[in-house]
């Protein structure tokens, strides 16, 4: 008997939990689906529903919201990103993890101090440096600032490497293999689950990033936005009265398929990140 | 201590050794060798890797072209960063108002790191290529085989693969974190701020200044020193709350979650994971509406009441309830929500280190008559304690630095009313990233950004260091044992 009185009190307290979780969240799918253009504050849930925000968002582009522009924009900046970051983490991975050279370990450390400045200081300068060289308010810029120093991520690729039985390579080595041979055909076709997520959460980067997007397309030109910026600026004081709704629907169409990647990622977020912890 | 110590002298035993055999190399070289020195592909032609030699001698071309005519405009200005400023002046032969030939301030600084990084790579680059050189020698004189080119570009993808795979991305870590963090360094010694913006003004050395205006040594500026602390405070108050609720919220999360008699673990992980799943600027914002002055959540506490009672009890003075701007209620509030951001996250981490429990010492435990109770509280716990403890720090020092939370729930609503604190463009519920980023986006005030930042880091430094001190303790006794 006490045991099932635990029982429901687990599960009630669960049920209570995940509905303040997710009131929020509810509240954005609700307001996205209600007829009301600005802030709905006298109820909860709209009194008239429609999809004429959907609508507005997707086919109705004018000079504020240009969702449809934002979308692409986000999309191809993130390909490119994930394409170099993905590149550029698997390399550092390898090259920490399989191969013993002198200054391995000073290397690592550097990589550890230079993670300890904010990024946002760097970033002003970066910011600097790519306004000399013209390439500021351009996708190319954007993409450089993600996938750049992106290198340095690549402590979740290499604790994965690390577990990577020594004996498979030496084999290889043993069969003449060269190490590039040994990178390309032994250790990455077992390193699938760290491609795949890699390949998503450097996806992810240009989705969820919010402030280098911000300092680096600040030409005003709405279609050059990504969607972060796109939708932040719904929000201003003289905006968010006419594009508040919009602001939710294009949160909701983000979201979806953001939200799947991640849920696939997850899994491996925390065989990575509880992986490296083990290890130390 | 003694550890590092071997480090630190194993450093500068290498760095010597580094100059030393370069000393020999010079001292003991031949002919071609010495020659090296003047061009670096003198080495490599006498001994037949003709290639090679071509190649490098390019290189040592293009760093004299680049020093000679790039570098050269800019280096010598270093020093006092600019003299001519930006000026119209009437050109009487083409009856035009003609600018004149101005110094950009940053430009100088700019290009002068870039060529004393390029010169610092050079050297090092001429350095090892004598060494080499020397070593080519003794290799001919003991007869051994010596490289052709193709073999030589063999090794890049053999020993030397770790070259190949490491020179993009540590170009990318160059040149767009190492070179931007050592300008912003610089720019903290500087004056360059709104009144000192190129090109139409310089900006100079002004040595120390910045840092006694921040840290409230500074007459008219006294400002500074004052939000400095508040907002230092609010960093680490924000830093430690937001750390130990969202790690004690997500483990307690997850031993709920994880119960063996809760149903649909899956379903409630996926229920909770939503909230982080969704890009932040996307949860955020309309949680900052959410609890706006005007918000939803204020009318429902009018209708029920609950402003009217707050009111009463003397807690608010408006017909709202300030959840995101006024002082104490903001910085409340920040840090509940931040909770909801936060907590599942750290439960997805703990169910992780949940799902590799010592499953051997637990099944003993059982067979030994434990209560599930015990084991809890003697096997689990203090595993899941273990393995996450660490990951505090990190934690700890992501939060000092966490922008987002704060900027996306303050930026545009949150007015100060403290004067003092407006003066330096801060807020009290700023982090010193979020006052540094406001102080470059709309203040252009970059010397006490930079200032700021270099604190940042030697915060985030610190901390590091103290913990990773405490983990290397921690490995010692476990030896011991």
């Amino acid at each position: 008997m006490k045991k099932k009185i635990g029982d429901v009190f687990r599960h009630l307290l669960l049920v209570f939990l995940a509905v303040v979780w997710l009131v929020p969240i509810v509240w954005l799918l609700a307001t996205s689906f209600s007829k009301y253009t600005g802030m709905n504050t006298s109820t909860f849930f709209p009194e008239e529903w429609g999809v004429a925000n959907y609508k507005n968002l997707l086919f109705g582009a004018d000079s504020v919201a240009q969702f449809p522009n934002w979308f692409w924009n986000t999309f191809v900046i993130a390909c490119f990103t994930c394409l170099i970051s993905t590149a550029f983490v698997l390399m550092v991975a390898y090259a920490t993890s399989c191969m013993r050279f002198k200054g391995r370990k000073a290397l690592m450390n550097i990589g550890v101090i230079i993670n300890l400045f904010p990024g946002v200081l760097a970033m002003i300068a970066v910011y600097f440096i790519l306004k000399s060289l013209n390439l500021t308010n351009s996708h190319i810029g954007l993409i450089l600032v993600y996938s750049a120093s992106s290198g340095l991520g690549y402590l979740i690729a290499k604790g994965f490497l690390d577990t990577v039985p020594v004996s498979l390579r030496e084999a290889a080595y043993l069969d003449g293999a060269s190490e590039a041979k040994v990178f390309f055909k032994v250790v990455m076709p077992m390193s699938k689950l760290i491609i795949v997520y890699t390949v998503i959460s450097s996806f992810l980067v240009p989705w969820m990033d919010f402030v280098y997007a911000k300092m680096m397309l600040n030409s005003g030109v709405a279609s050059q936005w990504t969607v972060a910026i796109g939708l932040y600026n719904m929000l201003e004081k003289s905006l968010i009265n006419t594009y508040f709704t919009q602001f939710c629907a294009g949160g909701v169409i983000v979201s979806i398929p953001i939200s799947i990647l991640f849920i696939i990622m997850q899994k491996f977020y925390v065989e990575g990140v509880t992986g490296g912890a083990v290890k130390g | 201590m003694e550890k590092s110590k071997g480090k630190v002298s194993a450093f500068f035993s290498a760095v010597g050794n580094f100059f030393w055999d370069f000393g020999e190399a010079v001292s003991k070289g031949d002919l071609f060798v010495k020659l090296s020195l003047i061009w670096m592909g003198a080495g490599y032609f006498r001994r037949k890797q003709y290639v090679k030699s071509v190649l490098i001698t390019i290189f040592e071309v293009l760093v004299i072209l680049y020093s000679v005519l790039f570098a050269s405009q800019y280096v010598p200005k270093f020093g006092t960063l600019g003299t001519v400023k930006r000026e119209a002046v009437f050109n009487p032969a083409t009856m035009k108002n003609e600018i004149n030939d101005f110094d950009n301030s940053f430009m100088i600084l700019l290009f002068s790191l870039v060529s004393f990084v390029v010169w610092a790579i050079f050297l090092a680059m001429w350095i090892s290529n004598v060494k080499r050189a020397y070593e080519l020698q003794k290799m001919e004189a003991r007869g051994e085989h010596i490289n052709t080119f193709m073999e030589d570009v063999d090794t890049y993808r053999n020993e030397n693969f770790y070259k190949t795979l490491l020179a993009l991305p540590v170009t990318g870590v160059v040149v767009f974190t190492i070179v931007p963090l050592l300008l912003l360094i610089l720019v903290a010694f500087t004056n360059y701020d709104q009144q000192h913006m190129p090109p139409s003004e310089l900006f100079t050395w002004t040595g120390l200044t910045n840092f006694i205006n921040l840290f409230g040594g500074g007459g008219l500026t006294i400002t500074f020193g004052y939000a400095f602390v508040r907002v230092l405070i609010w960093t680490l108050v924000w830093a430690l709350f937001s750390t130990f609720t969202t790690y004690i919220g997500g483990i307690l999360l997850s031993f709920l979650i994880n119960h063996k008699r809760v149903k649909g673990k899956k379903l409630w992980r996926t229920l909770f994971m939503v909230t982080i799943a969704v890009p932040q600027f996307v949860s955020l914002l309309p949680v900052r509406n959410f609890f706006s002055d005007g918000g939803i959540v204020n009318t429902i506490c009018a209708n029920v009441g609950l402003t009217d009672f707050l009111r009463d009890a003397g807690l608010i003075s408006t017909s709202y309830i300030p959840f995101l701007s006024s002082p104490g209620w903001a910085h409340v509030m920040i840090i509940l929500i931040n909770i909801w951001v936060g907590v599942p996250y750290q439960m997805l981490i703990a169910t992780g280190v949940l799902m590799n429990l010592p499953a051997d010492q637990i099944e003993s435990a059982r067979i030994d008559g434990a209560t599930p109770t015990q084991i809890f509280r003697h096997i689990t716990m203090p595993y899941v304690l273990f393995i996450t403890g660490p990951a505090l720090v990190t934690d700890f020092v992501k939060n000092i630095n966490n922008f987002n939370v704060i900027y996306l729930l303050t930026q545009d609503v949150y007015t100060t009313t403290n004067q003092a604190l407006a003066n330096s463009q801060a807020k009290e519920v700023d982090l010193l990233v979020t006052w540094l980023f406001r102080l470059t986006q709309e203040y252009y005030n970059y010397k006490m950004a930079a200032v700021i930042g270099i604190v940042v880091f030697v915060l985030c430094a610190a901390f590091t260091l103290i913990a990773f001190n405490r983990m290397t303790k921690g490995d010692r006794e476990e030896v011991y044992q």
